[in-house]
C-alpha cells in the first residue's frame, strides 16, 4: 500500500468518526435515554400520543395523495402539450417549492386565514358578523401541504416523461395497443421511478412538515408539534420517547416506499428522444388551457402576493376594511433601522452562511475520498452524507438539543445548547445531504483525466483544485450550496427547539410578530427571506 | 545511441496476479516510440506509470540520467496528450494552452501570451486565443491538447491513442502532421496505439506489447521481416501460419512453423495446393482466400485477375518467416 492512500484512508476514517458523531451519535444516545419506564408507560397510556403519531401518519398519506392529484396531471399538460405561454408557465408553478415553508405558511394566513383577504372579502359581500370560516385544523395543513407538495410530483414526473423514448410509444401502437393501453401498460410502469421517487419526496416533508401544522393546527396536533409542546412543557423524557417513535415512522415509512421503486433498469433503457409537445388543435381548446394555466399560476401567486401587500400595511392600519387603507415603507424602514429588529436577519445570514460553508467543504473532502480516492470507508461516508435527509428535522433538533446539553468531554458530549454554536450545527446537519449529493454527482461527471492533464502541465494539488476541480464542479456544488442555505435561512423546526434570545433567527422573529399582531413587520421578514432565498437560488441555478 | 530516456524493469502488480513487466526500454533523444498491444496488454499501464499518474512496484524511470520513478506529475516535466484530450471545458483555447506556463515562473504576462501564440502557430491554429474548446472540430481540438503539452517545454511528450477519436478520413492526415510537428520541436516522444499502420507511421521504433510483457521492439521493417515470435508475426501486419506437411510444400526444412506474409505469396506451377474459396477485391490487387487440402485457409495478395473463386491452384512463398 503506498504513503498516498494510506494517507487517504487515515482522512476517510477522521471524516467518518466526525459525520458518525455528528449525525448518529445524537440519535444513539436519544434512543438510548427514551429507554425510560415512566416515560414510555406515558407515551403508551396517553391517548393525545397516539393520536398525534396517527395523525402524522394519515396526513403525510394524504398530502402524498393530494400532491400526486394535482402534481400528475400539470405535469402531462406542461410536457405533451403546447399552448401560449407554456414555457414561462412551466417554471413559474415550480415556484412554491424553492420558498420557505415558513413564508408560504403565513402568506398562505394572510390570504385565506380568519381574518385574510378572501375571507375578509366574503364577509364584506355577504354582510355577515364574523368571519365566514376559520383555517384550522387538519383540512387547513392539507390545504397548505398540497399548495407546497404538488411542485415534486410535477418536476419528477415532467423530468420522467422527458426521459422516455417516443420510439417506445410508437412502438406501443404499432403492436396495436390503443392510448389507454399505452398510458397503463407502457407509460405509467416506465414513469414509476419518478412517481415513487416524488411520493417517498413528498411523505418524508409532509412528515417532518412543522410550519403548517404549528401555525394552522390549533388543538390539532402532529407529532412534530407535539414534540416540540412537550419539550415546552419541560417533559424531556417524554420528548425522547416521541422522538424515537417519529424516528421509527419515517425510517419505516423510507423502507416501505423504496421498496416499491423498482429497478434502474427501465430509465436506463429509455434513452431516445422523447416526444415533442403536441400543439392543442382547436382554438377553444388551447384558449382554455392557455386561461387555465394561467389562472392557475395567479392562483400560486396570490399568497405571495398577499405577503407583499401585508408587509405594506403600517401597524394597526387595517382593521376592518377588504383593502388596507393606508400603504408605505414603515415596516420596512422600522426593520432596518431598529438594531433589535434586524439582529435577527443577521443571526440567520450568518449561520446560515456558516453552516453552508462547512457542509460544502466536508462534501468535498467527502467527494474527493470517495470518488477519486475510492477509500474503504467510502460507502459509510455516503450514508452518512444522506441520513439526515431520512429523518424529520425535529428529530435531529431534539438529538442534538439533549446531546449537547451536557458536560462529559469523554463522551464527546459538550455544552453547546444556549451557545452561538448550536443553531449552525444543526443547520449543518440538515445541510450535509443537500451539498454531499450535489457535490458527490458533480464529482461522478468529472473526467479524472482533467486532474491528471492539470498534473501533467506542473500544477500542484491545491493549484488543480482551484483551477480544474473546482470550476468543474461549480454547478452541482453552487445548487447543493444554495439549497442549504435557503433551508438554514428560513429554518424554524431545529430554531425553536435551539434558539436563545441572542441568537433567534428571522422565522423566530415572524413568530413573536405574528403574536404581537405585528403582521406587517412579520410580512416584512417574510418578503425579505423570499427575496434572498430566489436571489440565491437563481445564482445557485446558474450553469 | 545514448538512452535520453531509460526504463529499466519496470513494473506494476495489480490485484489477482494481472502483472506488468518488468520491462526495460532505452529510448534515444528526440526518437518517437510506439508503444503497440492489444487492449490488456499494459501499454496504457506503462504510458502512465511514465507520466507518474501510476507508482511503480519494481524498478526504475530516469530521464538524463536523472531519476524519476518517484517523482510526482507535477514535477517530472513530461508532457501528456489524453486519449479524449481532456481540454479544460471551462477554459479557452489560450487559457488551456498556457495552463502550464503559469505554474512554473516562466517570467512576465507577455511573454506567457508569446509563448501561447508561438504553441498555436506550431500546430496550425494561430490566431485561436480565444475560442471556446466546444467550438472545434475533434481535429483541432486534438492539436490544442499537443500545443498545451508542448507549450511548457516538456523533457518528454506522451500521447495516448492521440488519433483514436479522429475519423478514420482524418486519420492519416493529422498522423502526418502530428509526425511533422513532433520532429520539428524534436522532443523525445513515446506513444500508445492498438494500430499497428498507426505505430509504423509515426513511431521510429516499435515496442510490441502482450499480457503485460514486452515481446520485441525494434523499427517497423524489423518486426513486420524479422519477428521474434508468433505473436508478433500476427500482430504486426497480416500473416499466414502453416505447419507440417503445408509448411514442408512452402520450402520449410525443419519442424518449426513458418510464417508467410500475404504478399510474400503468389500463384504458381508447382507449391501448396489449394482451391480459391474467396476473392475481396481492394482496387490494386485482391485478397484470394486460399482452401488447402487439408482445410486450412490463408490469404494470398495477387493481381484482381490472378485467379477465379474455385479454382485449383497451386502456391508458392517469395520469402518466409521461419520461427
Amino acid at each position: 500500500m503506498t504513503v498516498r492512500s494510506k494517507r487517504s484512508d487515515l482522512a476517510a476514517a477522521a471524516l467518518t468518526l466526525l459525520l458518525a458523531w455528528l449525525v448518529i451519535y445524537p440519535i444513539v444516545i436519544v434512543a438510548a435515554d427514551a429507554a425510560h419506564p415512566s416515560a414510555l408507560r406515558d407515551f403508551f397510556t396517553r391517548p393525545g400520543e397516539w393520536a398525534a403519531l396517527w395523525a402524522s401518519i394519515w396526513i403525510s398519506l394524504v398530502s402524498v395523495i393530494l400532491a400526486a392529484a394535482i402534481g400528475i396531471p400539470l405535469a402531462f399538460l406542461f410536457e405533451w402539450f403546447d399552448f401560449p405561454g407554456r414555457k414561462t408557465l412551466g417554471a413559474l408553478i415550480a415556484l412554491p417549492v424553492v420558498l420557505p415553508p415558513l413564508v408560504g405558511v403565513i402568506a398562505f394566513l394572510f390570504l385565506y386565514g380568519e381574518s385574510g383577504f378572501i375571507a375578509r372579502a366574503v364577509q364584506s359581500l355577504l354582510h355577515l358578523q364574523n368571519a365566514p370560516w376559520r383555517l384550522q385544523g387538519a383540512v387547513a395543513i392539507l390545504l397548505v401541504h398540497a399548495y407546497s407538495m404538488y411542485v415534486y410530483f410535477y418536476l419528477f414526473t415532467r423530468a420522467g416523461l422527458a426521459k422516455l423514448d417516443v420510439s417506445m410509444l410508437e412502438a406501443a401502437q404499432a403492436l396495436g395497443a390503443d392510448r389507454r393501453a399505452t398510458l397503463w401498460r407502457v407509460i405509467v410502469p416506465l414513469l414509476r421511478p419518478s412517481l415513487v421517487g416524488a411520493a417517498i419526496l413528498t411523505f418524508m416533508t409532509a412528515l417532518g412538515s412543522f410550519s403548517a401544522p404549528y401555525i394552522f393546527g390549533g388543538g390539532f396536533r402532529v407529532m412534530t408539534t407535539q414534540i416540540v409542546a412537550t419539550k415546552l412543557n419541560g417533559d424531556l423524557p417524554l420528548a425522547m420517547v416521541e422522538t424515537v417513535a417519529l424516528a421509527l415512522v419515517a425510517v419505516a415509512g423510507l423502507a416501505i416506499l423504496r421498496r416499491t421503486e423498482g429497478d434502474d433498469i427501465l430509465v436506463a433503457l429509455g434513452k431516445g428522444i422523447a416526444p415533442r409537445p403536441r400543439p392543442i388543435r382547436r382554438a377553444s381548446v388551447r384558449w382554455l388551457a392557455a386561461g387555465a394555466g394561467w389562472g392557475l399560476a395567479v392562483l400560486l401567486l396570490l399568497p405571495h402576493l398577499t405577503l407583499a401587500l401585508v408587509s405594506l400595511v403600517p401597524y394597526g392600519a387595517w382593521t376592518t376594511e377588504v383593502l388596507p387603507p393606508v400603504i408605505n415603507f414603515d415596516n420596512y424602514r422600522r426593520l432596518f433601522s431598529e438594531t433589535e429588529r434586524l439582529r435577527p436577519l443577521w443571526n440567520s445570514l450568518w449561520m446560515a452562511s456558516a453552516s453552508t460553508a462547512v457542509a460544502v467543504v466536508i462534501a468535498l473532502v467527502g467527494g474527493w475520498l470517495v470518488v477519486r480516492r475510492r477509500v474503504a470507508l467510502r460507502r459509510a461516508i455516503e450514508a452518512l452524507l444522506a441520513l439526515p435527509w431520512a429523518l424529520p428535522g425535529t428529530v435531529f433538533a431534539i438529538a442534538l438539543a439533549i446531546t449537547f446539553s451536557v458536560h462529559a468531554p469523554l463522551q464527546l458530549r459538550f455544552v453547546l445548547v444556549g451557545t452561538a454554536v448550536i443553531l449552525p450545527l444543526a443547520y449543518l446537519v440538515r445541510a450535509l445531504p443537500l451539498t454531499g449529493r450535489g457535490v458527490l454527482a458533480a464529482y461522478r461527471q468529472l473526467d479524472p483525466s482533467l486532474e491528471e492533464a492539470a498534473a501533467s502541465l506542473g500544477a500542484g494539488r491545491w493549484r488543480t483544485l482551484a483551477r480544474v476541480t473546482l470550476p468543474q464542479l461549480r454547478p452541482g456544488l453552487a445548487a447543493g450550496a444554495s439549497l442549504a442555505f435557503v433551508a438554514a435561512l428560513g429554518d424554524i423546526v431545529a430554531s425553536i427547539v435551539l434558539y436563545t434570545y441572542e441568537t433567534r433567527p428571522v422565522s423566530i422573529e415572524i413568530l413573536s410578530s405574528l403574536r404581537l399582531a405585528e403582521t406587517g413587520v412579520a410580512a416584512a421578514f417574510g418578503v425579505v427571506l423570499m427575496l434572498v432565498s430566489a436571489v440565491v437560488l437563481g445564482v445557485g441555478a446558474r450553469r | 545511441m545514448s538512452a535520453f530516456l531509460q526504463i529499466q524493469a519496470i513494473e506494476k502488480r495489480w490485484a489477482h496476479d494481472v502483472t506488468i513487466g518488468p520491462i526495460s526500454l532505452d529510448i534515444a533523444r528526440g526518437e518517437i516510440l510506439a508503444l503497440l498491444g492489444p487492449s490488456g496488454s499494459g501499454k496504457t499501464t506503462m504510458l502512465r506509470l511514465l507520466a507518474g499518474f501510476e507508482t511503480a512496484d519494481g524498478g526504475r524511470i530516469a530521464v538524463a540520467s536523472e531519476d524519476v520513478t518517484t517523482v510526482p506529475p507535477a514535477q517530472r516535466r513530461f508532457g501528456m496528450v489524453f486519449q479524449h484530450y481532456a481540454l479544460f471545458p471551462h477554459l479557452d483555447v489560450g487559457e488551456n494552452v498556457g495552463f502550464g506556463l503559469q505554474g512554473r515562473g516562466k517570467g512576465d504576462e507577455g511573454r506567457v501570451e508569446q509563448k501561447i501564440s508561438e504553441a498555436l502557430a506550431l500546430v496550425d491554429l494561430a490566431g485561436y486565443e480565444r475560442r471556446k474548446v466546444q467550438e472545434l472540430s475533434g481535429g483541432q481540438q486534438q492539436r490544442v491538447a499537443l500545443a498545451r503539452a508542448l507549450a511548457p517545454e516538456p523533457r518528454i511528450l506522451l500521447l495516448d491513442e492521440p488519433l483514436s477519436n479522429l475519423d478514420p478520413a482524418l486519420r492519416e492526415r493529422t498522423r502526418h502532421e502530428l509526425r511533422e510537428v513532433i520532429k520539428r520541436v524534436g522532443i523525445t516522444t513515446v506513444f500508445v496505439t492498438h494500430e499497428q499502420e498507426e505505430a509504423f507511421d509515426l513511431g521510429d521504433r516499435i515496442a510490441v506489447l502482450n499480457q503485460g510483457r514486452l515481446e520485441q521492439s525494434g523499427a517497423p521493417d524489423d518486426l513486420y521481416e524479422h519477428p521474434v515470435n508468433l505473436f508478433v508475426a500476427t500482430f504486426v501486419g497480416r500473416a499466414n501460419v502453416f505447419r507440417g506437411k503445408a509448411a514442408r510444400a512452402l520450402g520449410a526444412n525443419g519442424k518449426g512453423v513458418l510464417v508467410v506474409r500475404p504478399e510474400r505469396l503468389r500463384f504458381g506451377a508447382a507449391g501448396l495446393p489449394g482451391v480459391v474459396r474467396e476473392r475481396r477485391y481492394i482496387g490494386a490487387a485482391a485478397f484470394f482466400v486460399v482452401e488447402s487440402d487439408d482445410q486450412e485457409r490463408f490469404e494470398v495478395l495477387a493481381e484482381p485477375d490472378a485467379a477465379k473463386v474455385g479454382e485449383r491452384v497451386y502456391v508458392e512463398a517469395t520469402r518466409v518467416i521461419a520461427l
